[in-house]
């Protein structure tokens, strides 16, 4: 019987990030998804219960820390995993991982980094 | 509270009225009734003040019944305070006043003699005019606060606009350069599997985040440069129109494939003026490459007129609009708009700030006007400063609106003229 494949959602205004990201997670063996625009978004994160959410931060109208907030606050999306991945410097996102409940941060520009802590945040899935 | 330095009691000085100490009482009444503002005497003798008559003390007792008869032909001295407040000259204003409200209640608002540095009779100060510049002077020193906590704010606010545009700048320049690395990592293991098609679709990736860098890199650079005024102004004689026209061309090709046309309207036949061509070029490419992101449909507008001493550039389009509360964001660094930005119309956010910065270095102004979901129009008006060329045209009223030519160009980039 085939493994059933985590589903991990990916939120990026960036076009070039969301299909690269895409393709290494892909290629990990991860069924993933992505969405640009934040109308919605919510909604869709409420139909497809993904395993994990890789969230930018620096988007427009709804930043990544409002987004994280809205799914952390709804009673059918908060037990998802929400990760902040973004190109603002780290000491910053520690601050914002902590400050706005999220699991943890990924760099981006980093494909081993991404697939590790990808690989990590999933199979560390405590609430 | 802190005093204004500058204030000290000698400076408030009125008068100098003074009568020898034996005058007779009746006199120095008379001199008060002919004198309906004096409201106090010195007595002096020699130069040095021993005494002090006020009006309303002198006349509430000569004016009492029989008082004329009893205290009249007295020596004034003989009625009069002869401890009155003697303060020198450079004495500060605050502290006048303390030493002056000390006094009894019946003498607190008697007038202060004034004396300088040998103790010599000066003249005389009131109490109420000093109470007068003190009031003034709070008044200043509180305006002055409010000038400084005003700064500071100002200050506070530019410090945080910086830290702003660092944040900014740094996240914007980490992001292609992110793209960049990961996809360069996908371009590695699409070669090592001999995946053609991965190539291609890779490079593409690659390419738009390197030119987006490129794009950003070059426009915080010319901000810098402006900023720190290191940009120079080359002034050439140069054809607006045939610019005009080029940059026409240009916004053409940004816009691809939308169903969105060009028109240049302006004077058939060259304009040459003394301006920075690269700058100029640079203003209009950094407007007309907005209207192109941002108009779907419709069309580009750039025209040229003549207002005034000006010269009057506009580009319209009929694109996304900007809603009039975010008007005064917009060239504000790294301000692009909510509704307008998606990585489809992506920018660097400094297009807008560097072009309003390069009109001010050119001696000229920039304005919009524009309406949410219906377009928008930025109009650079720049100082003509026409040259002499010959066959050129020499005066403001020679860019008018006479012997216009429109150009158009479609979609197809074909191009044909209207009269």
């Amino acid at each position: 019987m085939e493994k059933v494949k985590k589903k991990i959602l990916v939120v990026d205004d960036d076009e070039r990030h969301l299909i690269a990201t895409q393709e290494v997670l892909t290629n990990e063996g991860y069924e993933v998804f992505t969405y640009s625009w934040w109308l919605g978004v919510t909604n869709f994160v409420r139909r497809l219960q993904p395993d994990l959410i890789l969230l930018d931060i620096n988007m427009p109208a709804l930043s990544g820390t409002g987004l994280s907030s809205l799914l952390l606050s709804n009673s059918g999306t908060k037990n998802i995993p929400i990760v902040f991945y973004s190109s603002n410097d780290e000491d910053s996102l520690r601050k914002t991982v902590s400050e706005y409940g999220a699991r943890g941060y990924i760099s981006k520009g980093n494909i081993y980094e991404l697939k590790r802590k990808v690989a990590y945040y999933l199979d560390n899935n405590i609430q | 509270m802190e005093q204004d330095n500058a204030v000290t009691i000698g400076k408030l000085i009125i008068s100098n009225e003074c009568m020898p100490p034996y005058t007779e009482a009746n006199i120095v009444a008379d001199r008060f009734l002919k004198s309906a503002h004096l409201d106090a005497v010195a007595l002096v003798e020699g130069r040095e003040p021993i005494g002090l008559v006020t009006r309303h003390k002198l006349l509430f007792k000569l004016f009492k019944r029989y008082g004329f008869e009893l205290y009249g032909k007295k020596p004034i001295i003989a009625l009069t305070d002869t401890e009155p407040l003697i303060i020198h000259k450079d004495e500060r204003l605050d502290v006048a006043i303390d030493k002056a409200l000390e006094r009894q209640a019946q003498d607190a608002y008697d007038d202060i003699i004034i004396v300088d540095d040998n103790d010599c009779y000066k003249g005389l100060v009131s109490v109420k005019q000093m109470i007068i510049q003190q009031s003034n002077s709070l008044a200043n020193i509180i305006i002055q606060k409010e000038m400084i906590s005003a700064k500071v704010n100002e200050l506070k606010k530019a410090e945080l606009m910086k830290s702003q545009f660092v944040a900014n700048v740094t996240h914007d320049l980490r992001s292609p350069v992110n793209v960049i690395t990961v996809v360069a990592e996908l371009l590695n293991l699409d070669s090592e599997r001999n995946d053609i098609e991965g190539l291609k679709r890779h490079l593409s990736l690659l390419m738009s985040g390197a030119t987006n860098l490129r794009a950003l890199i070059n426009n915080i650079l010319d901000l810098s440069k402006i900023e720190a005024g290191k940009t120079e102004v080359l002034n050439e004689n140069f054809d607006i129109v045939t610019m005009l026209r080029e940059v026409g061309e240009t916004t053409r090709i940004l816009i691809g494939n939308k169903s969105v046309d060009v028109e240049v309207i302006a004077h058939d036949g060259p304009i040459f003026i003394d301006s920075d061509p690269v700058k100029v070029k640079q203003i209009l490419t950094n407007l007309t490459s907005n209207a192109a992101k941002f108009t779907e449909k419709g069309k580009i507008v750039l025209s040229l007129a003549a207002e005034g001493n000006n010269l009057s550039i506009s580009v319209s389009d009929t694109g996304t609009g900007i809603k009039e509360i975010d008007l005064n964001k917009l060239f504000q660094p790294f301000s692009q708009l909510d509704y307008t930005k998606s990585k489809k119309n992506e920018g660097t956010g400094l297009g807008l700030t560097i072009a309003e910065n390069i009109v001010k270095l050119l001696g000229g102004s920039i304005r919009i006007s524009s309406k949410f979901g219906v377009g928008t129009t930025f109009t650079v008006q720049l100082p003509i400063n026409q040259s002499d060329k010959t066959n050129a045209k020499t005066s403001a009223e020679a860019i008018s609106l006479h012997d216009i030519k429109t150009i158009v160009l479609t979609e197809h980039e074909e191009s044909y003229g209207k009269g």
